[in-house]
């Protein structure tokens, strides 16, 4: 305490100069590589090229409006992110609670659920497209040995089951970071609890209900917005496995702002549709966190 | 400390100096067999004359970003870049490469020579064919129809010269065929129709030779017309004999099938016909054959694919730049080019006895590119590419109606151009 006073009292600049040093690098690469590209974004989501020259203005973001390409991106990365995220958080929720309890091979089962996770996206993507190719794939050749005919199971090929596929390959990855998550939680809370429960009386389910879910509360919001977050910018995935195809049926915002920029070399537009993504991604965890205070505070 | 930085700010300077004393060049390729020629025939070069070529090279779906926000970015990081001839338009448009006639004109030359190609030197002027020269042409790739010989005699049918005659080979070889090389079906033809490049280029050749325009007079889109519609209906009749899921295929699904013996037609590159010979990769050796593409109302007609090498405008080594451009594109080079798989863009070339010896297709494929279309000209062609393929694959995977696709593709595409007015 008395420490912090002298420095803000009586600025010794000998002192000063060290600290400021320290921070210089920091500080420098936080300017260079997010502050500086921060600022230029927005200038240029404000600005548009046409024949004529450079125009200032809202334009960009008065075209997303009328822009069918990206409202039905919008509504695909929705789908993709509440669909992906019901699902990892159940099957998260069912594993943690599973293999919270003593099993045997608890620890070979934790240890492989964790795998998938450890894949980069790209690998992941390479793998599961190879495996759901309709002709030569793993998928439809075991079920092909089931006697099931596969001929309509084109799997990404098809644009009633490519957004399916997608999401069940994100399932397949990250419902292990959910369980992960949840398991800590589970473990953090303490046996008092339940003893106390037990002696009252109250049912599995109640317990469960009434103990274990709200004690868990803490790490379930936390694994969620860190899910939502995750799956409304998703790339790498859909990109290698279907490149947002067929005919757009798994384009989502982010493969839609990735050809913008690098296709069509429309960087305003494809800035202007960045900071709507980073809006919405805002409010959504800004619900998220008040819900985590409000209940915290109980 | 002070030592430190003046070291530092010394090799900086000096390295930057030697750039200029020492000859040196910087080449942008993409990684692969058009790349690797090029990468190759740079360090001959260095051997002959002691310019010192390094190279960038870059996969293909990066290449074009990489040289665009170079080259607009001013950095003159690149004396020579590969450019794929669908991209020259926006570059032109964008004024970032080196008009190539005063150079020449330099050297006592008029133009580039008379051997080359017509279509491919076309598509290195803007305007097209009649406007400056910025690039040269260097790999001389158009479409092929790739169709299995040994299937057509088997049926007694004779090689396709209209998609109708296709149609009814496919019928047949998938009705009659029904114990290809690994034991299974063989499909009659095979498409691909993933959205983006691989829909659009399988599909134009038939959009062609219906009689469809992307353009119309005025250069308003005219992709919608009825010819257009019938085109897209007929590609998705011919999808009904091509193996399932073909609405996302890319070129690389088409060359498994083809080289599987699961599929025996379809439209490709001649990048293929090598692989077909290959015992490691191919179940039909020998048994393939390679034409110009099939017609309709009109004379079939190939989509042409150059690779075009250009001079970016603010490179600070033009005059050497163009002297390594003349020199790679001579037909001296561009043999060994050839040799190395690249099909050239010199007339001599494809009627040189000893590559003709070595790649059979070499007449078949002349004839291809003499005759070839370049995909429309403009700056905006990506776009264009990405809205049009997104309703080709609508169309092929069931979603939309012929019509619906085409009607809904005019209206994108228009809006393309109208932001761009």
């Amino acid at each position: 305490m008395q420490k912090s006073r002298r420095f803000f009292s009586a600025p010794n600049k000998r002192e000063l100069l060290l600290p400021a040093l320290f921070l210089a690098p920091a500080l420098a690469v936080l300017l260079a590589l997010s502050i500086y590209p921060l600022i230029y974004s927005i200038t240029i989501s404000l600005q548009q090229e046409t024949a004529a020259g450079v125009t200032w203005g809202l334009g960009n973001f008065a075209r997303l409006f009328s822009d069918n390409f990206f409202l039905t991106a919008l509504g695909h990365t929705f789908i993709y992110a509440v669909a992906a995220l019901v699902c990892e958080f159940l099957l998260g929720l069912g594993l943690a609670l599973l293999l919270n309890n003593q099993i045997r091979g608890r620890g070979i089962f934790r240890a492989s659920l964790l795998i998938p996770m450890m894949l980069p996206a790209v690998v992941v993507g390479v793998v599961w497209r190879l495996m759901l190719n309709p002709n030569f794939g793993a998928i439809n050749g075991t079920l092909k040995q089931f006697g099931i005919n596969t001929e309509s199971l084109t799997w990404t090929a098809s644009p009633k089951l490519a957004m399916l596929s997608v999401i069940a390959v994100d399932v397949w990855q990250w419902t292990p970071f959910v369980f992960l998550v949840l398991l800590a939680g589970l473990q953090a809370i303490p046996q008092e609890p339940y003893e106390a429960a037990l002696i009252d009386g109250s049912s599995r389910w109640q317990t469960f209900w009434h103990v274990t879910l709200p004690l868990l509360k803490p790490s379930i919001l936390i694994v969620l917005l860190l899910r939502t977050m995750d799956l409304l910018r998703v790339f790498d995935q859909i990109f290698i496995l279907t490149e947002g195809g067929p005919g757009f049926a798994t384009e989502t915002i982010s493969l839609y702002i990735y050809r913008t920029a690098f296709r069509f070399f429309d960087f305003g537009y494809a800035a202007a549709m960045s900071f709507v993504l980073l809006a919405l991604t805002n409010v959504i965890s800004a619900v998220y966190i008040k819900f985590l205070q409000a209940k915290e505070t109980i | 400390m002070k030592l430190t930085l003046s070291l530092a700010l010394l090799v900086i300077f000096t390295s930057c100096t030697g750039n200029t004393q020492r000859k040196q060049l910087t080449l942008a390729v993409v990684s692969g067999v058009e790349g690797e020629a090029l990468k190759q025939a740079a360090a001959d070069y260095e051997k002959q004359t002691g310019v010192h070529v390094s190279v960038a090279e870059f996969p293909y779906t990066n290449l074009f970003e990489k040289e665009l926000i170079d080259l607009k970015a001013r950095t003159a990081a690149y004396d020579l870049i590969m450019l794929d001839d669908p991209w020259f338009p926006r570059f032109a448009h964008e004024q970032v490469l080196t008009d190539l006639t005063p150079l020449l004109q330099k050297r006592g030359k008029s133009g580039p020579d008379s051997d080359f190609v017509e279509t491919s030197l076309a598509l290195c002027r803007h305007p097209y064919k009649s406007g400056s020269l910025y690039a040269l042409p260097y790999v001389g790739n158009s479409q092929l129809f790739f169709y299995r010989k040994d299937l057509f005699e088997k049926y007694l049918m004779k090689p396709p010269a209209t998609w109708d005659d296709v149609l009814e080979a496919a019928k047949t070889i998938q009705e009659k065929e029904t114990t290809g090389a690994n034991g299974g079906q063989v499909y009659g033809y095979v498409e691909r129709a993933a959205q983006g490049n691989a829909a659009v280029a399988d599909f134009m050749p038939i959009f062609w030779a219906f009689g469809g325009e992307m353009f119309d007079a005025s250069g308003k889109p005219a992709v919608n017309s009825p010819q257009g519609i019938a085109a897209l209906q007929f590609m998705i009749d011919l999808g009904k004999y091509s193996p399932p899921g073909y609405a996302s295929f890319n070129a690389d699904d088409v060359g498994a099938h083809l080289l599987q013996g699961t599929a025996a037609m379809s439209i490709n590159w001649p990048a293929w016909i090598s692989s077909f010979s290959d015992q490691t990769k191919s179940k039909v050796i020998g048994k393939m054959e390679f034409t110009t593409l099939p017609g309709a109302e009109k004379p079939g007609q190939a989509e042409i694919g150059n690779w075009l090498i250009a001079i970016p405008r603010d490179s600070h080594n033009a005059d050497a730049a163009v002297d390594f451009l003349l020199w790679a594109t001579s037909a001296e080079q561009m043999k060994r080019s050839a040799q190395r798989g690249n099909p050239p863009t010199r007339k001599s070339l494809f009627q040189d006895p000893e590559l003709v010896a070595k790649y059979p297709a070499y007449p078949a494929q002349l004839r291809s590119l003499e005759s070839s279309r370049p995909r429309p000209r403009t700056p905006y062609w990506n776009e264009i590419e990405n809205a049009f393929g997104i309703f080709l694959s609508k169309a092929n995977s069931g979603d939309l109606t012929p019509a619906e696709a085409m009607n809904q593709a005019n209206a994108e595409i228009e809006k393309i151009l109208q932001r761009a007015q």
